[in-house]
């Protein structure tokens, strides 16, 4: 079981000079366990703010967040995250990076092993092993992350815009994979997009956040059925989503660009 | 002309042929272009012909006095003499020997040294402006003092060297610590490492390949140095000879201890690249 709660938190951030800039309103969201949660907003919205907050990375300035009743001090291997950067270790083959959190936590050598090798051949990178990350495509460097991160075996798994900088089809093939990953796996996910397809394609329910500074505005349950297909895409439910979604965040991006 | 001429029918496109052989010249000329590895080479190697010609057209020509500046002949000679009769070889292996010395000292007190600044803030907050001050210090206006302190000897020569390098290499090393990615260093918080872990799988890993950079260019240093430090109160090494030769007006042996340095100086480089393309192959891929 691992269920999180985000209570009262918000973020303020202040700088030597000038203005205070409040990026999160007081936040209150609920994940439960083995859920897929996306969060929908126009960039610069503070979504990513909450993940940082939630993975430990940053401290809110109040409220607080809890995974299993414990209260987040700071980041720890229970919940992992896939960065929107290329963030594997480039000295570091692939099968090591995949690695690395387990060598951390002092798991033994044999299981370190096997565990990679299952997640390499889950997210398709068999026969890269011993490849360097600045030798694989930026999807495969992705995958890779998602691997790591799945590997330590966090119970729930943060996600800031990872496939932010792909191309438009190998975007598309990650979701694809992702999704059969939760699929097989049922791990909680937070994925943080301003991607309007993405959110819905992956999602048991969509938190759309307001323009900054950010609340989440409105929650809409997505209840397209598993196991997902790419065509689902092009249903009238799917349709019907994306038209509401776009609605609600031409709003906010519009407000986001008055400011 | 007329086997040019046989080859036209061959080409499907005799224009297309014809364009790039004109073209490439002028491809050479744009900035940043690259040169083929053998141009470069041959580039390379002829400045140094270039500057033998022109130093020998100076001395063997007449143009410049033999006392000032000794010609490219005589200098072989005199080098051939300092390696026969003057055993040159030995004052080789002593300059050789305090250079790695001092330098593997002082990377030996500065690279933990300067990880550790790089590393903690509170450290650098201590140690970096004291370094700062430190390393504009001239190793060779210590001279003076450390042969009042260490003597003659090799400790004093040694001294020189690790204090022109010292101060160097933990400022450099701290600064390529301390400008690690952030996101690599969060990555790993987020995979559960442990402070102690971040510095001795995130940060030490990913500054080597640097460290190992700035290591190459300060014992470039090193070698200037050793000279300045032979150059007083010593009875060995490249400098002494060349301190030896200025009182005997011998500007063949100066300039041949002097390409001697070069040439040391060059295959040190050379090996020192090799050995970092190496170890650290991730990093140039």
């Amino acid at each position: 079981m691992s269920e999180l709660h985000i209570q009262g938190v918000s973020r303020t951030f202040t700088s030597a000079k000038g203005p205070a800039t409040q990026a999160l309103l007081p936040v209150d969201f609920h994940v439960a366990d083995n859920d897929f949660v996306t969060i929908l907003g126009p960039s610069g919205c503070g979504k990513s703010t909450m993940l940082r907050i939630v993975a430990g990375l940053d401290q809110p300035t109040a409220g607080r967040v809890l995974l299993d009743g414990q209260p987040v001090t700071g980041p720890g291997a229970d919940r992992g995250m896939v960065f929107q950067s290329y963030t594997l270790f480039p000295w570091l083959t692939i099968e090591q990076n995949i690695r690395f959190g387990l060598r951390e936590r002092g798991v033994a050598e044999s299981v370190q092993k096997e565990r990679a090798a299952y997640f390499i051949a889950k997210v398709g990178l068999r026969g890269f092993e011993q490849h360097y990350p600045k030798q694989l495509s930026g999807g495969m460097q992705q995958r890779t992350a998602i691997a790591r991160a799945l590997a330590n075996d966090p119970k729930i798994l943060l996600m800031d815009e990872p496939f932010g900088a792909l191309d438009n089809q190998t975007r598309v093939l990650m979701q694809e994979l992702l999704l059969g990953i939760w699929e097989a796996e049922r791990k909680t996910v937070m994925f943080v997009t301003h991607d309007i397809d993405e959110a819905i394609f992956m999602a048991n329910r969509v938190a759309v956040f307001s323009a900054r500074p950010g609340r989440i505005k409105s929650e809409i349950a997505v209840d397209l059925p598993h196991p997902r297909h790419y065509r689902v895409k092009t249903s009238p439910e799917f349709m019907e989503l994306k038209a509401r979604l776009t609605e609600e965040i031409r709003a906010e991006s519009m407000a986001a660009d008055a400011h | 002309m007329s086997r040019v001429m046989g080859a036209m029918p061959a080409d499907p496109q005799p224009g297309a042929a014809t364009a790039p052989a004109h073209a490439a010249p002028r491809r050479r000329l744009r900035p940043l272009e690259p040169v083929a590895p053998r141009t470069r080479w041959l580039l390379g190697a002829a400045f140094f012909v270039l500057f033998v010609a022109v130093w020998s057209v100076a001395t063997l020509g007449g143009y410049v006095s033999p006392t000032f500046l000794a010609s490219p002949v005589t200098m072989v000679q005199e080098g051939w003499l300092l390696f026969t009769q003057f055993g040159f070889l030995h004052d080789i292996g002593m300059t050789v020997w305090r250079v790695l010395g001092g330098f593997f000292l002082a990377a030996l007190v500065a690279v933990p040294l300067g990880i550790c600044m790089g590393a903690h803030k509170g450290v650098e907050a201590f140690l970096e402006p004291f370094v700062s001050f430190c390393r504009y210090l001239p190793a060779s206006a210590f001279i003076p003092l450390l042969i009042l302190w260490a003597g003659l000897g090799e400790l004093q020569k040694l001294l020189v060297i690790f204090i022109g390098s010292v101060f160097q290499i933990i400022l450099m090393v701290a600064v390529t610590v301390g400008s690690a990615r952030k996101d690599l260093v969060e990555a790993a918080y987020t995979l559960g490492a442990t402070p102690t872990g971040i510095v001795r799988r995130v940060l030490i890993p990913g500054a080597a390949p640097h460290i190992a950079e700035t290591l190459r260019l300060v014992l470039g240093w090193a070698w200037t140095y050793v000279i300045v430090a032979e150059l007083i109160g010593s009875s060995s090494g490249i400098g002494h000879m060349i301190t030896d030769s200025q009182a005997l007006l011998n500007t063949g042996q100066i300039i041949f201890g002097i390409i001697v340095i070069g040439i040391i100086g060059l295959v040190s480089d050379f090996l020192f690249k090799a050995v970092n393309r190496r170890l650290f192959a991730w990093s140039v891929i």
